[in-house]
């Protein structure tokens, strides 16, 4: 047992369930606060989600929540690999919104077929992450700034060319799957499972399949080694002889792949449409620090922490609004994820514990 | 399988059952907001107060719903919460709902839905029929657009009449609606110039391409107010302000939209800013289509292009604010004639959008849009 | 001192002991100091010194024994009450915040604070250079400790002790950093502080320091108690004996050398500063030949540093060219360096030297990895070759750490961190080995290794570079010295002919020759 608990996986694993139960917690007192009468059954539906719903709609609701799940877990990995390279990949939420641009414009100004359009949402994130990567190995910019503002620069960027691929009358891009259906992900059968919902793609898989490429990467290969190094000891990694510019310029631009491909695999479900007088960037980037985090930097607990964030997300719309205004939805669900944040701390404060008990048992012997 | 099946057949007339029971109960009104909230000072907010408050007069059970996020899916998933958590009514509020009418109304045939601002066209074309409009509305639907050209019209005549010359229009995205508002506006002010015999009636037209106030908007508007302007039509949800703030640095005044914006503009920019508002009559829509199905007379299956429905402006669904600033040039009395005239027909006044209306006795410059 | 102490001794630890799983880190260790002595505490690294100071600082509690202060028994449960009874530590690491000045460093904490919340720094400024004069501690109380020498910020923490009127004073390892004069001038403060009253506890594995200034001096082995000594009546070879178990031959042993070939030649090498605009070093050439050692010597700062980082290629080149084996490598990358036979075991094993969250199989290849025995052809690691490897070296070089291969290197003890890097670069079989201050923080016990493996690889027939800032090892390791001196290569000395007074002189620029080109 208390083997089993010095074992860094199941640390990690006990403190996000801590932060999760903590979250669902806090976010509990905030109802009561608000208002006693309607906090435990509101508190019950955000953690139901779509077991809130009927049966026969559960599975065409809880395809939607993987829907928007596969994003976030791409994004998560984008945040974790760069920060296991000692980066902190900000600017992954622009990379996201370089790479919705780019599917989308692709699919609807030039009508190419869904893998083109992923393809280039692949490499415009890249090549989006590769600037900052550029700037940071030549200039020495600080990622964390030149991200944000790129995410910036992104934004509108897309708003002003999205504006060519929109709606007449909204702000909205037109609908895929009137203007070119070939550019939607397949769903390979998956709808059907999910009750005809066809937002459930190729993603679900795919991603899956990135999150274990992803972690053979970091965990087996010469590159993960050199990248590891980098991240946690520049000059060590340099007094090796390992090329310290190219790995952080192809870390950035892995990382801004890792995020354009989140975008792609969103929009050409043609689940979102890109509103293009939109002024803030998508949250699904920042979000992913939160899930990155959570999942303990680990790429597969990646998929499950981003599977919970989301479906907390979407267990706020299940809040009582007879009781709370609709807001508190997004309270609750931000302060779980707030808390999701904690978990590098929770794992601290329990190794502290861990070693503290020790010290007293030694004095037992 | 079997007992898969046998599950199933036992749930689906555990809720026919429920749904016929519902039917021979009492009402339950749900409502699902757009993009926005139900603070929004506009659509969600006038739906949601008119709604609310006649289910508590009536002492019937209501609840909103804020989808999960800006897309079709939410929309449809939120209103299927609304029905599955019993209600048999759901509003729905802006044209964004179309797709998501299309996706739930044929197969919720116990739910009556009331749609807001949803035009043929916008159900047509989530159909994917936009072309040959073969979609047959289904009988528990009933959707409401509004002849904005008309209140245009008002707020247009109104402004020349009490004494302002130098106008301008301040339109959010040139959708169909906003365009009827602005061309309505145009012809208003034109008639009323002429009718006065002035020759120096001017307006600028412009959309900001979005419906909320930003700085590069404000700015724009800025050098309107500096150039002389004297009142603008801020149409389209919050971009009044940009037109608030700018016209509060000189005094100058603006138009609101929608519904009666005098109160929320006037105590952001200043007292008396506002000197009326063009309306649509949402809560008017929502209460007598509850009514109706309160009473069983509800008819669905159609659009509505609601405007004048009486001589009297206050039954009709679209006026000016009763907020309005009304003077010498035009009073109380003046706007009632001008309702009547119009709902006689001695006023024509165009809904076409296709092209910018004729003009007579004022200069319209045109400045597409903003950005 | 007109004081009258209860008792004879300041701070008494009684039967301490401490364990933690797996290892008794303290077994019953009896420590006592004396109101206004200076007592040393050695031992090797592991020795359990830390772990006695700590429990002392408050930072653990012991499962046994007791301790006194002035003979009256008192409970330490954190630091906090430790600077209550007036104990005060110099860290092996300053604790100062860089951008501040040295008064603002020295107050910090205990800040005079006026009525309104404003610092009264006049009363504090005043105590401070009140202070520094008594001790003999010369500071600018208004400097900035990023601009002043590692002595100055040493003074400025044993002001900030002072300022605290702590009594007992602990100095864990101070003259690591230093230079001999900085030493010369600590060891005479620290005299001073011990006349006016105060009592030291003097952490180190200096044998020649402790002798220098300690009175009394407790070594410790093993977390065991070995014994407490005047060291008036010892002898240094009795005290490392004590401290090791065992006699140290502190003279390297070693045959003469047979230099052949040169096979590092370095020409007029000219490497800029990265503190200042001036270059560091200034056209120096020199030659290695295989089958000797040839030692830099000299004071830190003087530009040792940049000329490795200008031949191992960590820097780039002003001007000038480097060789080995006859073939230029001046503008070859770090990594084609080591190929071509050049090993590195840097000055600072945990800035360059070591991936400290990497565990020690992954350190172990750190040069190598990519290599064809440990990467496959698709770009996965071979995880069992590395294993095999990595036993292999912590087999044959005895690198010792708690779960072998897969043992955080941050985790392991300097010594066998160190270790871990000269197995790794001294596996590559490299024909020359460049070794700066490879016995940096070492005992006795692992310098002696470590100085047989540089003459082991001489004897192979290998160049060996060796950077040094102890007198000691510049006069025993080496067959030739050359001293640098403001960047400058300004004597070349034979060791067996010089004396430390001449090399002193030299280090100081108070002699030069012209040190012809080889």
């Amino acid at each position: 047992m208390r083997k089993a608990l010095k074992n860094e996986g199941v640390q990690a694993f006990i403190a996000s369930i801590f932060c999760i139960l903590l979250g669902v917690l806090i976010g509990y007192i905030v109802l009561l606060c608000i208002n006693p009468s309607g906090a435990s059954e509101s508190i019950l539906n955000v953690i139901k989600n779509f077991l809130y719903k009927k049966p026969a709609r559960q599975m065409k609701e809880l395809g939607n929540t993987l829907a928007k799940t596969m994003p976030l877990i791409l994004c998560s990995l984008s945040i974790l690999f760069s920060y296991k390279v000692g980066l902190f990949n900000i600017g992954a939420a622009g990379q996201y919104v370089a790479g919705a641009c780019a599917s989308l414009y692709a699919a609807l100004a030039w009508g190419w077929g869904w893998l083109p359009c992923m393809i280039f949402a692949v490499v415009a994130g890249a090549l989006l992450g590769s600037i900052t990567g550029l700037l940071k190995a030549y200039c020495n910019v600080n990622e964390v700034i030149s991200g944000i503002m790129l995410n910036w620069i992104c934004l509108y960027t897309a708003n002003t060319l999205l504006t060519n691929v929109k709606e007449s009358t909204s702000p909205y891009t037109m609908y895929l799957d009137k203007i070119n259906k070939s550019s939607l992900l397949p769903t390979l059968g998956l709808d059907r499972v999910f009750g005809n919902n066809e937002n459930v793609t190729i993603a679900v898989p795919l991603t899956v399949v990135v999150a274990v490429i992803v972690w053979i990467i970091l965990g087996k290969t010469k590159l993960g080694y050199e990248l590891k190094a980098t991240g946690n000891n520049r000059n060590a990694a340099k007094y090796a002889g390992m090329a310290q510019n190219r790995n952080i310029i192809l870390t950035l631009a892995i990382s801004g792949a890792l995020a354009g491909l989140a975008a792609s695999l969103l929009y050409q479900t043609g689940y979102m449409r890109w509103e293009c007088t939109q002024s803030s960037v998508p949250a699904m980037g920042f979000n992913g620090i939160a899930a990155a985090f959570l999942g303990g930097l680990h790429p597969i607990g990646a998929i499950f922490s981003s599977f919970f964030i989301q479906h907390i997300t979407d267990g706020g719309q299940y809040v009582n609004t007879n009781f709370y205004s609709s807001q508190i939805s997004d309270v609750i669900s931000s302060v779980i994820i707030y808390l999701c944040g904690f978990v590098l701390f929770i794992k601290l404060t329990m190794k502290k514990f861990l070693s503290k008990k020790d010290e007293q048992k030694g004095a037992k012997q | 399988m079997k007992k898969f099946l046998a599950v199933l057949l036992t749930l689906a007339l555990l809720l026919s059952a429920a749904s016929f029971a519902v039917a021979d109960e009492a009402m339950k009104v749900a409502m699902v907001t757009d993009y926005g909230d139900i603070t929004d000072q506009s659509f969600n907010q006038t739906t949601y107060e008119a709604a609310k408050a006649f289910c508590e007069a009536n002492g019937f059970e209501f609840q909103y719903y804020k989808p999960a996020s800006d897309s079709d899916t939410d929309r449809i998933s939120s209103i299927e919460n609304a029905i599955d958590d019993g209600y048999n009514v759901v509003i729905m509020p802006g044209y964004a709902f179309a797709k998501a009418i299309v996706g739930t109304v044929g197969e919720n045939p116990d739910t009556t839905f009331i749609a807001l601002d949803v035009s043929e066209y916008d159900l047509q074309d989530a159909n994917g029929t936009a072309k040959d409009f073969s979609w047959v509305y289904p009988k528990n639907l009933y959707s409401a657009v509004y002849q904005e050209e008309l209140c245009g019209y008002m707020a247009g005549y109104a402004a020349v009449k009490l004494g302002y010359k130098q106008l301008g229009f301040l339109g959010g995205m040139a959708v169909p609606a906003v365009v009827r508002y602005g061309y309505g506006f145009v012809q208003g002010a034109d008639a009323a110039a002429a009718e006065l015999g002035l020759k120096d009636v001017t307006m600028k037209y412009v959309y900001g391409n979005q419906f909320y106030g930003d700085a590069d908007i404000t700015a724009y508007m800025d050098t309107w107010y500096a150039g002389g302007t004297e009142i603008v039509f801020a149409c389209g949800g919050g971009i009044y302000d940009s037109a608030g703030e700018a016209a509060a640095k000189v005094g100058a005044k603006v138009i609101g939209v929608d519904v009666d914006q005098a109160a929320i503009i006037d105590g952001k920019y200043g007292e008396g800013i506002t000197v009326t508002s063009a309306m649509k009559g949402l809560a008017a829509t929502v209460n007598a289509q509850l009514t109706a199905i309160k009473e069983g007379k509800f008819e669905g299956g159609k659009v509505e292009n609601l405007g004048l429905v009486s001589e009297d402006p206050d039954e009709n669904f679209v006026q000016i604010a009763p907020s309005t600033q009304f003077a010498d040039g035009f009073t109380k009395d003046d706007y009632k004639a001008l309702v009547a005239k119009m709902f006689a027909g001695e006023i024509k006044v165009s809904g076409a959008i296709e092209a910018e209306p004729e003009v007579s006795a004022i200069a319209v410059e045109y400045l597409g849009n903003i950005k | 001192m007109g004081e009258t102490h209860n008792s004879e001794y300041a701070i008494e630890m009684l039967h301490i002991t401490k364990r933690f799983p797996g290892i008794i880190a303290n077994d019953d260790i009896t420590l006592q100091l004396r109101h206004g002595e200076i007592h040393a505490l050695l031992g090797e690294n592991g020795a359990g010194k830390s772990t006695l100071m700590s429990v002392l600082f408050g930072l653990y509690q012991a499962e046994e024994g007791t301790i006194k202060k002035d003979g009256r028994e008192v409970r330490i449960n954190n630091p906090n009450d430790a600077n209550n009874l007036g104990i005060g530590m110099v860290h092996q690491h300053f604790k100062l915040v860089e951008c501040f000045t040295v008064l603002d460093n020295i107050i910090m904490g205990v800040e005079p604070v006026g009525a309104l919340g404003f610092l009264q720094k006049k009363q504090a400024r005043e105590k401070v250079i009140a202070l520094s004069e008594k001790y003999g501690l010369q500071v600018d109380p208004d400097a900035k400790i990023e601009d002043i020498t590692v002595g100055m910020q040493q003074r400025t923490e044993i002001l900030k002790m002072l300022y605290r009127d702590n009594e007992i004073l602990i100095f864990d390892e101070p003259t690591a950093v230093l230079t001999p004069q900085e030493i010369e001038e600590l060891m005479q403060i620290m005299r001073n502080l011990a006349a006016e009253g105060k009592s030291i506890l003097f952490i180190s594995h200096k044998l020649a320091e402790i002798m220098a200034v300690a009175d009394r001096c407790t070594v410790l082995r093993k977390g065991r108690y070995i014994g407490t000594v005047e060291t008036k009546n010892t002898t240094m070879e009795e005290l490392s004996a004590m401290m090791v178990g065992r006699n140290v031959n502190f003279h390297v042993e070693k045959q003469p050398a047979r230099p052949g070939d040169a096979v590092l030649e370095v020409k007029h090498m000219t490497v800029a500063s990265r503190v200042h605009n001036n270059n560091a070093v200034k056209d120096v050439s020199f030659k290695v030949r295989r089958g000797e050692i040839v030692c830099i010597a000299g004071i830190d700062g003087n530009g040792q540093s940049e000329l490795v980082y200008g031949i191992t290629g960590l820097e780039p080149l002003v001007s000038g060219s480097i060789l080995l084996d006859g073939k230029d490598i001046t503008k070859a990358s770090i990594r084609k360096r080591s190929a071509s036979g050049m090993s590195h075991i840097p000055e600072d094993r945990h800035k360059h030297g070591l991936v400290l969250d990497y565990s020690l199989e992954y350190n172990m290849v750190l040069q190598t990895y990519f290599e064809s025995r440990f990467t496959d052809r698709i770009g996965f690691l071979r995880r069992k070759n590395i294993r095999q490897y990595s036993d292999r070296l912590i087999d044959q070089y005895d690198v010792r750490s708690g779960q072998g291969s897969i043992t955080p290197a941050r985790s392991m003890s300097g010594g066998n961190q160190q270790k871990a890097i000269i197995a790794r670069e001294i596996d590559k079989n490299p024909e020359v080995l460049v070794a700066v201050q490879p016995t940096r923080g070492l005992d006795v016990g692992a310098i002696e290794y470590i100085h047989k493996q540089l003459v082991a690889q001489r004897d192979a027939g290998k160049a060996v570079l060796l950077i040094s800032l102890e007198l000691d090892e510049v006069m025993d390791v080496p067959d030739r010295i050359l001293v640098m001196y403001e960047g400058e290569i300004v004597g070349e000395l034979d060791p067996k002919q010089t004396t430390q007074e001449e090399l002193g002189l030299y280090m100081a620029g108070a002699k030069r020759d012209e040190v012809k080109d080889q």
